[in-house]
């Protein structure tokens, strides 16, 4: 099924390589567009495409309008590898650059082309699981989170935990005291290394008199969702007494 | 022969040089010679308290000042009085936890050899102001001996605002005098109202108050009325006249989002400033707690219910802090405790942590900035 | 000699080791490893007195001699037998020493005492060294005046001398050698082979259901593991400290008595004065070694390791079975004003009761068989 998805995704950009590179070498296969653009440098200029790979085999810059034989000069070279090293971050994606002679850059990748791309600028071609989320995701990722948090907040201060009134909170108010950042790390209640989780029980337990939650029990996760977004910046120092 | 910057090592060389038969002791209680173990080991204790070496919270043998100065001297003593305060209690019955602590606390008032003239209650009887928690509270502090004077906390006033307390025990703010020193007591935990536009009923606005770290509550203060009140029963007290007042909140500003906090501390200070000795006792904090702001002394009282962790800042550097406290056991960093009042009209503060060392700062120590603290132990414990 | 199989010898301790080589050529010297399983950790042995095979063959010796008490009838044997898991095989609650005298603490387990942090009920020996002696002038247990009437005493015994000779590099009998050489046999009194060890290791057969319940109560309702944990490098089910659980507090007014200490500390005046009875004192525990008011009336955690061997139970001997024990904690122990903050009522219904006492029998090492045996040879 991958192996599939994949040779048509090299399919889909072959065939967009094929498209943009048709009229690169010599001049007898070369579009009309190639042809007018040809002529805005210098018709009698006899000039070839270079490809350049990036390291892991899937992406690909050409590069118009290099002299045979020569080296790419160093101004364009340096752009092509600025290109790679920006498409990069598109981790798991096949994309092609071509930069024109006028250094305009042209990107393709699953099977769309995309014109006067932009170093650094965005590409939303791009599935969620890989490079980099869009805004809509990271603002549904943070009301989710948000959510949990205001959970776990809700059942630090409550008293439905235990079985005696006392709450998280009143050892504990904005979560100071709890070090989660220390964890793991050899819990003297509990005679074993333990999890800010298994504490959480254990303070569940003793203090608070009540049962323990399951480790994977959505209050367990919102508490210490609440407790680590109260601790945000501190340094991690797991083993820490 | 002994100073305060000693290490551990240096006062133990210091006492080996006192005499020889001391270091024969000390030598005999190393090798514990099991037949004479309580004996020698009741004369070194002996030894070591009349060389006012005590161990003081078990980190290090500290010097405790020295008897024989004029103030704080342990001659000096006028009377005592002692605490019972953060009660905190829910209406589940003796077996509560809190409910049990409380009583433990009377029982150690109780058994104060002599009685303390008075006991003062700090604040914070009920959890969450219903009229069962103070009535059952009500019913705890009736088995003290000695007579108790009434302070309310935010705890106690926030259901009802204040009517339940001050039908049981009379106004939130008076004054009486005691032995030549003129006692105020207040309610600063007088909060704006924050409920009215909000629209919350009672109970929501009790739970709100009831959250150290909820910040939908206002900050505490004295508020306008009371000040003038103070204003007007200091004007017929004489400055030389020792002043001690009992408040809730801390009357000064430590740590603003948990309410250790008083927003108009500067005017009441300044009500305070006249007077050559003034004394602040407060509950609230829940911790072992010291401040000196320019006349005026402040002591935190403990509570019996449970104990607050130090703030992240704000912390008054002549405070000695408690270590983090055992959460396994309801009694650590929790407690009650007394307070010797001097000729002078400073008070000796008595914590009695149980489950810990019992710790003492004078006013002495205080007025000389030379409060021992615990060996290496700096800054809040998270 | 007698090599029991059980030791390793090992010559790579650095100077320690090359002092005594240096010292005595005989193979005795070299000092012994002391053997315990994979991922424990040793016994802490002081610098000064390394465990050799000479030195565990006298403290044998010693540690059986009767002679070596006012009447000759006392050993360390006598109460911490190792036919009986090393505790008093006479069953009392305390244990009877020289004339029959009876003491106020229960006799506890030599068997891997080695691994606490410090002996006695109130802790007061740091070491086995420590304790080994106290009880030899105690006058209700071994009965002599003082160290010197105890070394008098050895002198007068003539198999002494070498053997202490080959211990020690000199026949010098001193009170502080007689506690390290039974130190030194004591530390090889060592078994951490139980049931519970090898289910916690992944055979699930080793103990039964109903001890597998007890496990999972003794780490959660009935809260055992707070101060009875059992730590994989430490398993001695003891967290070596003191707390007050309020065992004897009903045989005398402790709440009075125990004030009326704390007032005295406080105050700083002298506890002398308080004029205490033995009994009374003797409850105040831990207190009496620190005199620091959070330890009236605490006593040392005990090590669980053979405890359904080791009756009758607390410092006081005040349980007699197991099923009494947990009929205490789940009673919350007994109130009084220094009660630990930790104990509160359990709950517990009779399964669980009966669950805790299937789990703590298998505490019990396999090879308790082997110790009984030490009796004989050590008598040659």
């Amino acid at each position: 099924m991958k192996s599939m998805l994949l040779s048509g995704a090299l399919l889909a950009g072959a065939i967009a390589l094929g498209v943009l590179t048709a009229g690169g070498s010599g001049g007898s296969a070369a579009s009309d567009a190639e042809r007018a653009r040809r002529a805005q440098v210098g018709a009698q200029d006899e000039w070839e495409s270079r490809s350049v790979w990036a390291c892991d085999r899937r992406k690909l810059v050409v590069v118009e309008g290099v002299r045979p034989g020569e080296k790419i000069p160093p101004e364009r070279a340096q752009l092509v590898a600025d290109v790679l090293m920006d498409l990069m971050r598109f981790c798991n994606e096949e994309i092609t650059a071509r930069i024109s002679v006028d250094q305009v850059i042209t990107v393709a990748a699953n099977g769309r082309v995309f014109e006067n791309y932009v170093v650094g600028g965005p590409l939303p071609i791009v599935n969620a699981s890989f490079g980099e989320p869009t805004a809509r995701e990271q603002a549904i990722w943070k009301a989710e989170l948000d959510k949990v948090v205001a959970e776990g907040d809700r059942l630090f201060h409550s008293d439905e935990l235990g079985s005696n009134g006392v709450a998280c909170a009143m050892c504990h108010p904005n979560a100071s005291n709890t070090h989660p950042e220390s964890y793991p790390k050899f819990q003297t209640q509990l005679k074993k290394v333990a999890l800010l989780r298994d504490m959480v029980n254990w303070c569940i337990q003793n203090p608070l008199e009540g049962k323990a939650l399951a480790v994977d029990d959505p209050r367990i996760e919102a508490l210490e969702a609440y407790i680590l977004s109260q601790r945000k910046g501190k340094a991690l120092e797991a083993g820490k007494h | 022969m002994y100073r305060n910057d000693m290490t551990r090592k240096e006062i133990e060389r210091a006492f080996a040089e006192r005499s020889r038969e001391d270091e024969r002791l000390i030598q005999s209680l190393r090798n514990c010679d099991r037949r004479h173990f309580l004996r020698t080991s009741l004369k070194f204790a002996g030894m070591a308290a009349a060389a006012n070496l005590v161990p003081f919270q078990s980190f290090q043998l500290v010097n405790v000042a020295n008897a024989a100065t004029s103030e704080g001297g342990a001659g000096d003593v006028a009377f005592r009085f002692a605490y019972v305060s953060d009660t905190h209690l829910y209406a589940r019955g003796m077996t509560h936890r809190f409910a049990r602590a409380a009583a433990k606390a009377v029982e150690d008032v109780n058994a104060l050899d002599p009685q303390p003239d008075f006991v003062l209650f700090g604040g914070d009887l009920a959890q969450l102001g219903r009229a069962e928690e103070l009535a059952l509270g009500q019913q705890i502090l009736k088995d003290l001996k000695a007579p108790v004077h009434m302070m309310v906390g935010e705890h106690d006033w926030y259901f009802d605002m204040g009517e339940k307390w001050k039908e049981m025990f009379g106004p939130d703010h008076y004054s009486f005098d005691h032995k030549g020193v003129h006692f105020v007591v207040l309610n600063s935990v007088v909060e704006k109202d924050f409920w009215t536009t909000n629209g919350y009923t009672p109970e929501q606005r009790m739970n709100i108050v009831a959250g150290l770290d909820d910040g939908r509550q206002s900050r505490f203060e004295v508020g306008e009325p009371q000040r003038e009140w103070l204003k007007q029963d200091l004007a017929k007290v004489d400055k030389k006249t020792p002043v001690c007042v009992f408040s809730h909140s801390p009357l000064y500003k430590y740590y603003k989002p948990w309410n250790f906090w008083t927003d108009d501390a500067e005017q009441v200070q300044a009500i305070l400033k006249p007077f050559q000795t003034v004394t602040v006792i407060h509950g609230h904090t829940h911790q072992l707690l010291t401040n000196k702001i320019g006349n005026i002394q402040f002591h935190g009282m403990l509570s019996t219910a449970w104990p607050w962790p130090y703030a992240p800042e704000g912390l008054p550097a002549y405070t000695v802090q408690m270590l983090r406290s055992d959460p396994f056991n309801q009694f650590d960093g929790c407690g009650d405790g007394r307070f010797d009042a001097l000729s002078k009209g400073r008070v000796n503060t008595f914590y009695n942590l149980w489950t810990r060392n019992p710790v003492e700062i004078t006013a002495q120590q205080l007025a000389t900035n030379t409060i021992p603290g615990p060996g290496g132990y700096k800054g809040p414990s998270y | 000699m007698p090599a029991f199989g059980y030791f390793e010898w090992s010559g790579r301790r650095g100077l320690a080791a090359l002092a005594v080589l240096a010292l005595s050529l005989c193979a005795a010297a070299q000092i012994l490893e002391l053997r315990v399983p994979p991922g424990v950790l040793p016994p802490e042995v002081p610098a000064d007195n390394p465990p050799t095979e000479a030195k565990v063959a006298l403290g044998r010796k010693l540690y059986f001699d009767t002679r070596i008490s006012k009447d000759g009838s006392v050993a360390c044997a006598t109460c911490h037998a190792p036919s009986h898991a090393f505790v008093d095989p006479r069953g009392k609650p305390t244990s009877a020493g020289v004339g029959g005298a009876l003491g106020t603490r229960n006799a506890p387990t030599v068997l891997n005492a080695a691994f606490l942090a410090s002996q006695f009920w109130d802790g007061r020996a740091p070491t086995l060294e420590a304790q080994a002696v106290q009880p030899l002038v105690n006058p209700i247990e071994h009965g002599f005046a003082d160290p010197a009437a105890v070394v008098a005493k050895l002198r007068t015994l003539g198999d002494y001398p070498p053997l202490f000779k080959a211990a020690f590099g000199s026949p010098e009998i001193r009170m502080e050698r007689v506690g390290q050489a039974i130190a030194s046999f004591e530390r090889t009194l060592l078994s951490l082979d139980a049931p519970i060890d090898r289910f916690l290791a992944g055979a699930t057969n080793a103990i039964s259901e109903s001890a597998k319940r007890g496990w999972g109560l003794f780490n959660s309702k009935a809260r055992c593991n707070s101060c009875h944990g059992r730590i994989d490098v430490a398993p001695l089910f003891t967290d070596d400290q003191f707390h007050n659980i309020g065992v004897g507090v009903k045989k005398l007014d402790f709440a009075a008595v125990s004030r009326k200490a704390a007032a005295a500390v406080g105050s700083g005046a002298s506890i002398d004065r308080l004029a205490l009875t033995n009994a009374e004192a003797s409850e105040l525990g831990r207190f009496l070694v620190t005199r620091e008011q959070k330890d009236l009336g605490a006593f040392k955690t005990p090590q669980l390791r053979n405890v359904a061997q080791t009756a009758p139970y607390m410092h006081d001997g005040s349980e007699a079975t197991l099923a009494d024990v947990i009929a205490f904690y789940d009673r919350g122990g007994n109130d009084n004003p220094y009660l630990d903050g930790g104990i509160r009522p359990l709950g517990l219904t009779d399964q669980e009761k009966a669950d805790l006492v299937a789990l703590l029998e298998t505490f019990t090492s396999s090879d308790l068989a082997r110790f009984a045996e030490l009796e004989k040879s050590a008598s040659k």
